[in-house]
């Protein structure tokens, strides 16, 4: 389980940097909402220190910390708060320039 | 029971001062009354902290909800905290004021005030706060106010500026979440207080390193140390003039904050090596910003420009690491946002001058003409960031560079010494652009620009600050004296802990 959890946060860290580098708005959006899904995992594994079960596993008898989980639903409100500026951000300027490459939104360079 | 609350009013007060200007949106006059007073009162109120923390002596602990440390939600105005928050409110009042008397469009916008004290509430949290994770949640909050103010600019390339700072505000944030799982993985509490404990005593853990780089990577984004640095040109030209004021003079401090916080608290074993770091990062940028502001076009852009190398000066002090360089860096800080608040509203009030509002040199040759008062208050201004006497940047560099000879840095110490005379350079320049050249015919300036009321109350402070240097200097060593040992901030909130378990 832990090397599966591993994995799936290594993935969704690359996968979420080759989206959040790609040119169309949309795309690189996505990409920064994956990346923040990616930390959210690794918080909820951070929750596994000495003496103490992660959230994920089912073990008996064993309890797991609640605070790690307290971290990811404030983290998961904010980057919501955040995703949602980002989107009314994108729209205004796709709706200003007239595009929808992030690579022709560079006016503020002289 | 009631001192200790002191330390939430300057959090609640702008808070509640947002939701009823929320409430407010359609009576205009009476939001922009509220927001004052809000800011008016929440600023007297961290004066009376400070009176507390340095006129009494005490370190004020609040453990919000009545969980104690280090289970519950802390907030600590130790000495440091209790200047830099003093700072950041005396600046965010100068910068609402300014806010009132600007003829922006944005500024009639009905959010703008209440996005403005939220701004005021993400960074005084931010610096009162006893915890990594509450450290994330007012910094998103600040991030968010920022962007969303930058995004609402009369500038019409407003929201590709705050585009540029949210992805990147995005990514601190990221790394601030990363270095707390690390800490939190190796030593189970994020109080900062507990952790510095911890750390102390086994500093071996294999995630350690990590969580100190992420937090470096943090700090650095914050305060757009010089390789950190692309996006705060672009985003502080956009912003509107009191945001930019704000932004550009204490928002930055944020990260000098957490600097201090980790060289003299987290990561004491290793506060070698991030001063290394810092010393080097903070000289190339006192270089790198000069030259920046020297070769720019616009005037709002080129103080943006000098808010970087202006920062490497502070970061050479934290480098070097002495408890005089520590208090030089301070004084240079708290100074630092008061001129750079000043002379931002100042280049803005002459830009609002312009026919077509910007701050291109082009476009405002001249354009001072018009507006004298603004030009002598300019000139103290730009005297003060160079580091001339008699205002309180000639004390900054003088006790910055006295802290360099005594700790025998000969060679960063001439480093900064060149780069400080590029300052000169680039004031002169603005100056001779906007006051002294004569206006180009054709060009109508409008009779009406912004208010002069707020810039001339904080040059005013700068003069005063100059000629009697001597509270804030005996304000910083107290706070060097407190830095010494991390043992009084482990004490302090620990202690208070265990009385109010009982």
């Amino acid at each position: 389980m832990e090397l599966l959890i591993a994995l799936a946060i290594g993935a969704m860290f690359g996968i979420g940097i080759f989206q959040l580098l790609r040119r169309n708005v949309i795309r690189s959006a996505i990409g920064l909402i994956i990346i923040s899904n990616a930390i959210n995992l690794f918080l909820l594994s951070a929750g596994a220190y000495e003496g103490v079960a992660v959230a994920y596993l089912d073990a008996v008898g064993q309890r797991s910390d609640a605070l790690p989980q307290v971290l990811v639903l404030t983290a998961i409100v904010i980057s919501m708060g955040g995703f949602a500026t980002v989107l009314a951000m994108l729209y205004v300027i796709s709706a200003r320039y007239k595009t929808s490459d992030l690579d022709d939104v560079k006016r503020l360079r002289h | 029971m009631l001192d200790e609350h002191l330390v939430l009013l300057p959090i609640v007060i702008p808070l509640m001062g947002a939701a009823v200007g929320l409430v407010l949106h359609n009576h205009p006059k009476w939001q922009r009354l509220v927001t004052w007073l809000a800011i008016t009162i929440s600023l007297s109120f961290t004066g009376l902290l400070m009176w507390r923390v340095f006129g009494v002596q005490e370190t004020i602990v609040l453990f919000v909800g009545g969980w104690a440390a280090p289970a519950g939600i802390t907030l600590v105005a130790d000495p440091l905290s209790a200047l830099m928050a003093f700072m950041s409110q005396l600046v965010l009042w100068g910068g609402i004021t300014y806010g009132l008397g600007c003829k922006d469009k944005c500024a009639r916008y009905p959010t703008f005030f209440p996005l403005f004290l939220t701004l005021a509430v993400g960074l005084t949290g931010t610096m009162l706060t006893g915890d990594l994770f509450n450290l994330f949640v007012f910094i998103e909050l600040l991030v968010i106010s920022g962007t969303v103010l930058t995004a609402l600019s009369d500038d019409h390339f407003g929201p590709e500026a705050a585009l540029k700072y949210f992805y990147i505000s995005l990514f601190a944030a990221i790394f601030l979440l990363l270095a707390s799982g690390s800490l939190y993985v190796s030593y189970g509490t994020l109080n900062m207080a507990d952790l510095a404990q911890r750390i102390a005593a086994d500093p071996n853990q294999p995630l350690l390193g990590m969580a100190a780089a992420a937090l470096m990577a943090t700090f650095m984004i914050k305060s757009a140390v010089v390789p950190f640095h692309f996006w705060q040109p672009d985003f502080h030209t956009a912003a509107p003039t009191p945001v930019h004021a704000v932004l550009s003079s204490v928002v930055v401090k944020v990260g000098i904050y957490g600097f201090i916080r980790m060289t003299t608290l987290l990561f004491i074993d290793y506060s070698h090596t991030i001063q290394t770091v810092l010393l080097v990062m903070g000289a190339f940028g006192v270089f790198f910003g000069g030259l920046g502001a020297v070769g720019t076009y616009d005037a709002k852009r080129m103080l943006a420009y000098s808010t970087l190398g202006q920062l490497g000066f502070i970061l050479v002090g934290i480098g070097w690491g002495t408890p005089l360089a520590l208090a030089a860096a301070l004084i240079y800080a708290f100074n630092h946002s008061l001129i750079k608040a000043a002379m931002l509203m100042l280049a803005g009030s002459v830009g609002s001058r312009a026919p077509v509002k910007t701050a291109n040199f082009d476009k405002i040759t001249g354009l001072g003409k018009v507006t004298l008062p603004a030009g002598i208050l300019f000139l103290l201004g730009g005297m003060a960031l160079a580091g001339l006497p008699p205002t309180n940047g000639f004390i900054s560099k003088f006790t910055l560079f006295q802290s360099g000879v005594e700790a025998e840095a000969y060679i960063s110490l001439a480093v900064i010494g060149v780069g400080s005379l590029i300052t000169l350079v680039y004031v002169g320049r603005a100056f001779q652009r906007i006051w002294w050249e004569p206006m180009p015919e054709g060009v109508e300036p409008k009779p009406y620009g912004d208010r002069l009321i707020a810039p001339a109350i904080l040059i005013c402070l700068c003069i005063i600050l100059g000629l009697w240097g001597w509270p804030l200097l005996q304000t910083t060593t107290q706070v060097t004296i407190w830095l010494s040992s991390p043992d009084h901030y482990i004490q302090a909130v620990l202690d208070t802990a265990v009385l109010a378990a009982h």
